[in-house]
C-alpha cells in the first residue's frame, strides 16, 4: 500500500503548459477525486502517475519511492482510460486476463480471477464477445475490470463511469465505494462530475488550467471554498458571485447594502453566497423576479438586482412568485463568501 | 530540460528500431544520390568506367546542348498534357462511379485496372491497338471513315506525342479516380440538400459544393501526379523509345541514352541531377502543402 | 432521377468504362485466338476457335517461366525485406521522440518522390563493384530504393491510425515497448500491412527501369525485361504470344482485384490522398 506525491509536477506540450508545478499529497488508501473543466490536465496527470508521459520538471512519488525513472509496468498501478483503450482483437475475458498474463499469472489462477471480476461487473454473459460487440457501458466495464482484476498499489480511474446509465451508475457508485473499503487501496479517480465526487470521495482535488486550486475535503470544498474558481465550480446551481467592495463593514455593490463580520481588509472584493442561503420574499435586499424554475423538489428563482446583476435562489418546492415581480431577498450572513477581486480571487477571510 | 531516464531509453529504443531502415537508405539512397552529383563532375566512359574530373564541364556543356533544352520542352509538354487529361477523366469518372451505377463495384475495379497493370503490359496492348496493319484502332478508323490510310500511331509527329500522352493518360487516370472517388464519400449529403433547398441545379451544386470540397485533394494529386509524370520513364521509352529520332525523347530518357548508349557516365549524371533540380520545385511545394495539412 | 434518366445515364457510364477496359479485353481475346483470326478482316472480338495454344507455347517454348520464377521470387523478397523493415520504422517515426525524427520523416517523403534515373547510376556502379550486377539480389537491394520509402509513408500514416490508448493500456497493464508492439500494436496493424505488402508487391512486380540497366541475363531476368526482350528478339513480332504473355504478367493483379480489393483502396486513402 502506498501514497502518492506529485511535487512541483510541470508537464509542457511543445510550448503549451499543461501543467504548472503540481503539488499533491494523496495519503495511503484515500480516495481522491480530480474534478476540473475540461482540459484542465486531469488525464495528463494520471498519464504521468502511470508513467505514460514524463514530467518536465518535478518528481512523483509512489509509496515514498521516487518513480520518475521506472517504465509503467513497474510502478505497480492500474489505470482505467477515458477512451476505455480496450484491445479490439482479444474477447472480454482476454481482456481482462491480459494484465494477469504479462504479471505470469499461471492460466488457472487467471480464469478464476477473470470469472470473480465478471461476476462484480455483471459481464458474465459477454466474457466471449469482443469490444466492439459491447454497448458502451459494456465497455467501460471492461475497462474497469481490467483494473480491477489485479491488485495494485494505486487505482487510476479517469472518469470510468461517464457513460454508464443513471441506475448503473449509482450500483457501480457503491460497489466502487465498497471496494476501495475492503481493498484499502489508494485511488485516484478523475471525474467531471460534482457529485460524484463529493459522495465518493475522501478528498477533492480541483484544478484549473493545469493549477491546483483546492485540495480538501468535500465538506471544506463546498463550505470554504478556497478562490473564486472553486466557489463557482462547485456546487449547482453555481454560487451567485457579485463584485461590489468592502467598506467601513459592509459590502456594497450591484444595490446590496451587507453588514459583513470584523476583520475584512477594505477595498474591491467579490460576494460569493450559495442558492439555498438567498431567500426570496423576506430579507433587507430587493430582486425582481426574472426566471422561475420549478424543479419538483423545489423551485430555482433567478432574480435581478436593482444594480443589475442576477441572483439565483432555492425556494421550496411551492413558490411560485411571479415574473416581473419586485420582493425582498435575504443572503444569510452566515452563508458568506468574500473573494479577492483580483485574477486569482483568493478567499478572503477576517483576520482574527 | 532533462530527460527522464526511462525517456531516454525509449529514445534510444525508437533509434533502434529505424536504425535499420536509416542503414538501409544510407546505402542505397543517400549515398547514390551523392554520388550522382559525383558523379557529374567526371567524364566517364561507361564499359571502363575510367573518369577524368571535369568540374561543372558537363553542366556547361549540358546548359549550351540543345538537346537538353529540347528534352526539357517534351518533358513539359508531356507532363502538362498527361496531366491534364489525367485530370479531367479522372475527375469525371469519379463523378459518374460516385452516382448509384448498375454493379457499380464491377465498374470500379474495372477502370482502376489500369493504373496496376504492369507498364509492360499496358505498352505491349496498346502497341498491339497501334500497330499499322492489323490494329483494331486502325481498323476502327477506317471503317469509320475518319481516314482512308492506316494511321501510323508511334511514326511520325505529332502522332508520336499525342498517343503517349493518351496511353499515360489511361494508364495514370484512375490515380486521380480513387483519390477524388474517397473525398467525394466524405462530402456531407446536408451539403447539398441545403442548396438544393436553396434552388440550386447540378451545374451550380457542382461548382458551389463539389469542387471547393474537392481543392485540397485536387491539389495534392496534381503535384504527386505532376512529379510522376515527370520523371516517366518506362511507358515513354517503351512505346516510342523517344523517337521519330527525339521527338518524345523526355529528360529521363536522355539520361538512360547518355549513359548507356552514348557511354557518358557522366554526362548522364549531370542530366539526372538537372532535371532533378527542375523536379525539385515541384517537389518542395507538395511537401509543404502536406506538412501544413498534416498539422492540422 | 426517371428510369429512363437512369437508364442513359447507366448506359453512357457502362459506355466509358467499356472503352477503358477495352484494351485489356483485347489482350485476353488475343491471347486466346488462334494466329490465323489475328489477321482477319474485319477482326471479330470474341476467337471463334478459342486456344490456349499460345499459353503452352509460352511455357514450353520461351524462358517465359524462368522470368516468372525470378519475378515472384523478386517480388515476394523485396515485399518481406521493405515490410520488416518499413513496419519497426513507422513504429518508431510514429510513436517514439527523439532528437531528428522529424528530419527523417521528411527525407522519408523527399525520397518517395525521388526520379529512379538520379539513383540508377550510381546504383549501377555499385552493383559493378560488389560483383552483384546480374543477380537477383542486385534488384532487390535496388527495388528497396523506391518500395522502403513508399512503404513507411503507407505504414506510418495506419500506425498513426492506431489508437495510443492502446499502447498505454499495455504498457500499464504490465508489457514493455516491445511487448505492446507484439501484443496490441501489430494485431491492429495487420490490415494496414497486407495493403501495404500488396502495393509493394504491385510496385515491385511492375519495375522495369531497375531491372533493364541492373540485369542482362536470362537467368536472372524478371518478367517485365523478360517479355520485353522477346518483343525484341523475335524474328516477327508474335502478336498472340505477348498477349498470353501478358495476361500471365497480369495474374498476381488479378489475383488481388477478385479477393483484395479492399485492401488496395484502404492503402490509397493512408497514402496517396492524405499525402
Ligand atoms: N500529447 C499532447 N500534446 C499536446 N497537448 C496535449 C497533449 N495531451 C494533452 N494536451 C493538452 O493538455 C491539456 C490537458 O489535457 P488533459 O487530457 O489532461 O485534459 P483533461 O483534464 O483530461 O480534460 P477532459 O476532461 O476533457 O478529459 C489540454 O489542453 C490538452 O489539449
Ligand atoms: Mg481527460
Amino acid at each position: 500500500m502506498a501514497g502518492v506525491e506529485l511535487h512541483r509536477l510541470r508537464k509542457e506540450f511543445g510550448a503549451f503548459v499543461a501543467l504548472e508545478g503540481l503539488d499533491l499529497r494523496v495519503e495511503e488508501g484515500e480516495f481522491v477525486a480530480l474534478l476540473g473543466p475540461s482540459g484542465c490536465g486531469k488525464t495528463t496527470t494520471l498519464r504521468m502517475l502511470a508513467g505514460l508521459e514524463f514530467p518536465t520538471a518535478g518528481e512523483i512519488r509512489i509509496g515514498g519511492r521516487v518513480v520518475n525513472d521506472l517504465p509503467p509496468a513497474r510502478r505497480d498501478v492500474a489505470m482505467v482510460f477515458q477512451s476505455y483503450a480496450l484491445y479490439p482483437h482479444m474477447t472480454v475475458a482476454q481482456n481482462i486476463a491480459y494484465p494477469l498474463k504479462k504479471r505470469g499469472v499461471p492460466r488457472a489462477e487467471r480464469a478464476a480471477a477473470v470469472a470473480r471480476v465478471a461476476e462484480l461487473l455483471q459481464l458474465t454473459p459477454l466474457l466471449d464477445r469482443r469490444p466492439r460487440q459491447l454497448s458502451g457501458g459494456q465497455q467501460q466495464r471492461v475497462a474497469l475490470g481490467r483494473a480491477l482484476v489485479r491488485d495494485p498499489q494505486v487505482f487510476l480511474l479517469d472518469e470510468p463511469l461517464s457513460n454508464l446509465d443513471a441506475k448503473l451508475r449509482a450500483h457501480m457508485r457503491a460497489e466502487l465505494i465498497e471496494l476501495h473499503h475492503r481493498l484499502g487501496r489508494t485511488m485516484i479517480y478523475v471525474t467531471h462530475d460534482q457529485l460524484e465526487a463529493m459522495t465518493m470521495s475522501d478528498r477533492i482535488a480541483v484544478l484549473s488550467a493545469g493549477r491546483l486550486m483546492q485540495f480538501d475535503t468535500p465538506g471544506a470544498i463546498y463550505d470554504r471554498p478556497a478562490n473564486r474558481f472553486v466557489a463557482g465550480f462547485i456546487g449547482t446551481p453555481a454560487m451567485n458571485l457579485i463584485e461590489g467592495r468592502i467598506a467601513a463593514g459592509r459590502f456594497t455593490g450591484q444595490g446590496l447594502d451587507l453588514p459583513l463580520a470584523p476583520g475584512l481588509p477594505e477595498g474591491p472584493a467579490v460576494l460569493g453566497v450559495r442558492p439555498e442561503h438567498v431567500t426570496i420574499g423576506e430579507g433587507a435586499q430587493r430582486g425582481r423576479v426574472r426566471v422561475v424554475e420549478p424543479t419538483g423538489h423545489e423551485t430555482i428563482v433567478i432574480a435581478e438586482l436593482p444594480g443589475g446583476a442576477l441572483v439565483t435562489a432555492r425556494a421550496p418546492a411551492r413558490a411560485r412568485p411571479a415574473i416581473g415581480e419586485v420582493l425582498p431577498l435575504g443572503l444569510d450572513p452566515d452563508g458568506l463568501h468574500l473573494f479577492a477581486a483580483d485574477e486569482e480571487g483568493a478567499r478572503i477571510d477576517p483576520a482574527r | 530540460m532533462a530527460m527522464t531516464r526511462i525517456e531516454r531509453r525509449y529514445a534510444w529504443l525508437g533509434l533502434a528500431l529505424i536504425g535499420p531502415t536509416v542503414l538501409v537508405f544510407c546505402a542505397v539512397i543517400v549515398f547514390p544520390l551523392v554520388a550522382a552529383i559525383y558523379l557529374s563532375l567526371f567524364r566517364i566512359y561507361t564499359p571502363t568506367l575510367e573518369g577524368a574530373w571535369v568540374g561543372l564541364g558537363n553542366y556547361a556543356e549540358l546548359l549550351a546542348r540543345g538537346e537538353f533544352w529540347q528534352a526539357l520542352r517534351t518533358t513539359l509538354i508531356w507532363t502538362a498534357g498527361t496531366l491534364t487529361l489525367q485530370m479531367l477523366f479522372g475527375i469525371a469518372m469519379a463523378l459518374v462511379l460516385h452516382q448509384s451505377l448498375w454493379f457499380r463495384s464491377l465498374a470500379r475495379s474495372l477502370v482502376l485496372f489500369p493504373y496496376f497493370v504492369s507498364t509492360v503490359v499496358a505498352v505491349l496492348v496498346w502497341r498491339w491497338l497501334f500497330n499499322d496493319l492489323y490494329g483494331i484502332l486502325n481498323h476502327v478508323i477506317m471503317v469509320a471513315g475518319v481516314s482512308d490510310m492506316p494511321l501510323d500511331w508511334l511514326g511520325t509527329m505529332p502522332n508520336a506525342m499525342v498517343s503517349v500522352i493518351l496511353v499515360g493518360a489511361w494508364k495514370y487516370f484512375p490515380f486521380v479516380v480513387i483519390a477524388v472517388l474517397a473525398r467525394l464519400q466524405t462530402i456531407p449529403e446536408a451539403l447539398y440538400e441545403a442548396a438544393r433547398i436553396d434552388g440550386a441545379g447540378p451545374v451550380a451544386r457542382f461548382f458551389d459544393i463539389t469542387l471547393p470540397q474537392l481543392r485540397d485533394v485536387l491539389v495534392v494529386v496534381v503535384m504527386l501526379r505532376a512529379i510522376w509524370d515527370f520523371k516517366e520513364f518506362d511507358l515513354i521509352f517503351l512505346l516510342t523509345g523517344g523517337g521519330p529520332v527525339t521527338a518524345t525523347q523526355t529528360l529521363p530518357l536522355v539520361v538512360y541514352k547518355e549513359a548507356f548508349s552514348m557511354n557518358q557516365m557522366g554526362m548522364a549524371a549531370a542530366h539526372a541531377v538537372a532535371m532533378m533540380a527542375v523536379m525539385l520545385v515541384f517537389m518542395i511545394v507538395y511537401i509543404r502543402r502536406t506538412r501544413g495539412g498534416q498539422g492540422a | 432521377m426517371t428510369f429512363l434518366g437512369r437508364l442513359a445515364f447507366n448506359l453512357i457510364a457502362w459506355a466509358l468504362v467499356l472503352v477503358i477496359a477495352f484494351p485489356l479485353a483485347w489482350m485476353v481475346v488475343t491471347a486466346l485466338k488462334p494466329q490465323s483470326e489475328l489477321f482477319r478482316r474485319p477482326p471479330g472480338f470474341l476467337p471463334e476457335a478459342p486456344t490456349l495454344d499460345h499459353f503452352r507455347r509460352l511455357l514450353e517454348e520461351t524462358p517465359f517461366a524462368t522470368y516468372f520464377g525470378n519475378s515472384v521470387i523478386l517480388a515476394t523478397a523485396t515485399t518481406a525485406v521493405v515490410i520488416a523493415l518499413a513496419t519497426l520504422g513507422a513504429y518508431s517515426l510514429v510513436r517514439f521522440r527523439y532528437r531528428g525524427r522529424e528530419s527523417l520523416a521528411f527525407l522519408v517523403l523527399f525520397t518517395y518522390l525521388l526520379p529512379s534515373v538520379v539513383l540508377i547510376l550510381p546504383l549501377y556502379l555499385m552493383m559493378v563493384r560488389l560483383g552483384l550486377a546480374n543477380t537477383l539480389a542486385s534488384l532487390v537491394i535496388a527495388y528497396t530504393t523506391f518500395a522502403l520509402p513508399y512503404a513507411l509513408w503507407l505504414l506510418r500514416s495506419f500506425m498513426a491510425g492506431v489508437p495510443e490508448d492502446l499502447e498505454s493500456a499495455a504498457l500499464v497493464d504490465g508489457a514493455s515497448r516491445l511487448g505492446a508492439f507484439r501484443d496490441v500494436i501489430l494485431p491492429q496493424l495487420v490490415p494496414g500491412i497486407i495493403s501495404t505488402a500488396l502495393f509493394t508487391f504491385i510496385l515491385s512486380w511492375n519495375e522495369y527501369l531497375y531491372a533493364l540497366v541492373l540485369v542482362n541475363s536470362d537467368a536472372a531476368r524478371p518478367l517485365t525485361t523478360g517479355v520485353m526482350s522477346m518483343l525484341i528478339s523475335a524474328f516477327n513480332i508474335e502478336w498472340s504470344l505477348l498477349m498470353a504473355a501478358s495476361v500471365m504478367m497480369s495474374l498476381p493483379l488479378i489475383v488481388v482485384f477478385a479477393f483484395l480489393q479492399g485492401y488496395l483502396t484502404r492503402g490509397f486513402g493512408a497514402g496517396a490522398v492524405k499525402g
